[in-house]
Order: structure tokens, then sequence, then C-alpha cells
């Protein structure tokens, strides 16, 4: 079987059957995906790590309880459970509007790298790890857009229904997330260029 | 486009949500204005970006998972 070719709906229908390893194809597809959108909105490494866990043995319940909706697709579902649980996190800990951001030091060495050099690596790491600060950085609702509309694809008229805003709101805030990611990105480059190449 | 152009357009462009009859409209103006297309150019590369922030899972939780479906059967109830 080609891992590649086998789309999600037939992998959810494998599971529903009692084919575990159709179920590790599908976590093993989409892990990255949940747990980046996690992680960019709690900016804990070790409580993303927990949140993953919570999601995916949600899923599994739901499915092995027959209660999988199979019209609906499998990534936007996860997805929702994942976005919910990290949402419902803050409210319940209060700790939403005011989140400090954490070290994430061990964030950092879970990065994925598509080249294998030392020296790419290494640079694709430092872009990374930046780029991830950056959008830690941003402020909340900015943040919480770029995450829903960038990393789990919701549209900007369900972002604005979630959100309870407008689509024009929703839309505002992707622009000025991107913008200041933008001016973060080239403020960024610019030092480091200068500490490359000196006066 | 039967409404008035704005900013936020560019971003319906750059994520796909717009018409066809918009996207070609957007594609003109884009062509017409170097102002316009530098800002569409500086978004779209900023979320092209985007894309590279892959965070992966440690393998041990990854197991728990797999595990923890292993060890349920909720059909048989």
């Amino acid at each position: 079987m080609n891992r590649n070719e086998v789309s999600d709906k037939k992998l959810v229908s494998a599971y529903i059957k009692g084919n575990e390893e159709a179920f590790e194809l599908l976590v093993e597809r989409h892990k990255n995906r949940v747990f980046t959108t996690i992680n960019l909105i709690v900016r804990d490494n070790y409580l993303a790590e927990d949140l993953l866990q919570e999601t995916f043995i949600k899923a599994i319940k739901t499915i092995k309880s027959g209660r999988y909706n199979e019209e609906g697709k499998f990534l936007p579902w996860i997805l929702r459970i994942a976005h919910n649980l990290a949402i419902d996190y803050f409210r319940r800990d209060k700790r939403y509007p005011t989140m400090v951001l954490e070290d994430g030091s061990a964030v950092f060495n879970n990065l994925d790298f598509s080249e294998d050099s030392y020296e790419s690596l290494q640079i694709q790491k430092d872009t990374h790890d930046r780029l991830k600060q950056f959008i830690e950085e941003l402020p909340l609702v900015q943040r919480e857009v770029l995450v829903m509309r960038h990393y789990m694809n919701m549209s900007f008229k369900e972002i604005a229904e979630v959100s309870g805003v407008s689509i024009n709101t929703a839309l505002g805030r992707m622009r000025y997330a991107l913008i200041n990611l933008r001016k973060k990105i080239t403020v960024n480059r610019s030092a480091y260029d200068k500490n490359l190449y000196p006066k | 486009m039967t409404k008035t152009f704005t900013r936020n357009d560019l971003i319906r462009y750059i994520y796909q949500e717009t018409t066809e009859r918009e996207k070609q409209e957007i594609e003109q103006k884009l062509l017409l204005d170097n102002k316009l297309f530098e800002e569409y150019k500086n978004l779209a590369e900023v979320s092209m970006e985007l894309d590279r922030v892959d965070l992966s899972p440690s393998e041990k939780t990854i197991n728990k998972i797999l595990n923890f479906s292993k060890s349920i059967n909720l059909h048989s109830a």
C-alpha cells in the first residue's frame, strides 16, 4: 500500500473496521500539523504534547464508538478538536489573555527539516526558531486568526463565526499579522547581515 | 469586482478565497499597480514562510497515542 496514495477517508474507514495500521498512518500523516497548531496557541512544548495526546484520544474514542461522521474530513475535524482543547485549557486556567512567553527551548529540538547537511540544517533551524518566536510575539487576536487560517485551514468566514467578529475584521487581523511578521523578519535579516558582514 | 478593492482582498487572494472573476480582477490590478504588487509579494512571501514552521511531537507521545488506540475497543460494547 502506498502510504501517500490512500485517502484519509479510506484510512478512517479501515480504522473503524479495526485496522490499527490505518490509524498509525493517519497519526503519522497529521501529527505535525496538529502539534504545530496546538503549540502556536499554547506556546508551551510540554503542554502541547499533553494536549496532542488528549486530542487524539478524543478522536479515537469518537471513532471507535461509532460517532464519527464519515462525511466530514479528518484533518479539519481533528484540528477543531485540538483548537478547542487548547482554548479550553486557557479558559479553565484563566491564563488566556496573560500567557507569558515560555523559554520553549525544547520545542526547537523537535523541528522538522527536509535537507540534511549540517550547515543547511543550522540555517533552517535558526530561521524557523525565529519565525516561531515571531508568531508567538504577535498580539493574541492576530495570532489566533493566523493559526486558524494558515494551520487549521479554516476559511475567513468560519473564523469570523467562531471569533464573533466580521469577516473584514478577521481579514484585517490576518493582514496585520502578516505585515508584523514581515517587519520582524526584515529587521532580523538586517541584523543577521550586519553580523555576517560587519563594516 | 463590483465593490471597491480593499487591501483585505489581497489576503483573500493569497488564501485563494476569491471567486474566479475577483481573482482575474485582482491580478489585473496587480499588473498595473507596482505598490500593490510589492505589498502582495511581501505578504505572500511571509505566508509561504509560515509553511516552514512544522513542529514534531516526541516519539513518546505518539507511542502513547497508538498504544491507547490498541488498548480500547468500544465497538464490542
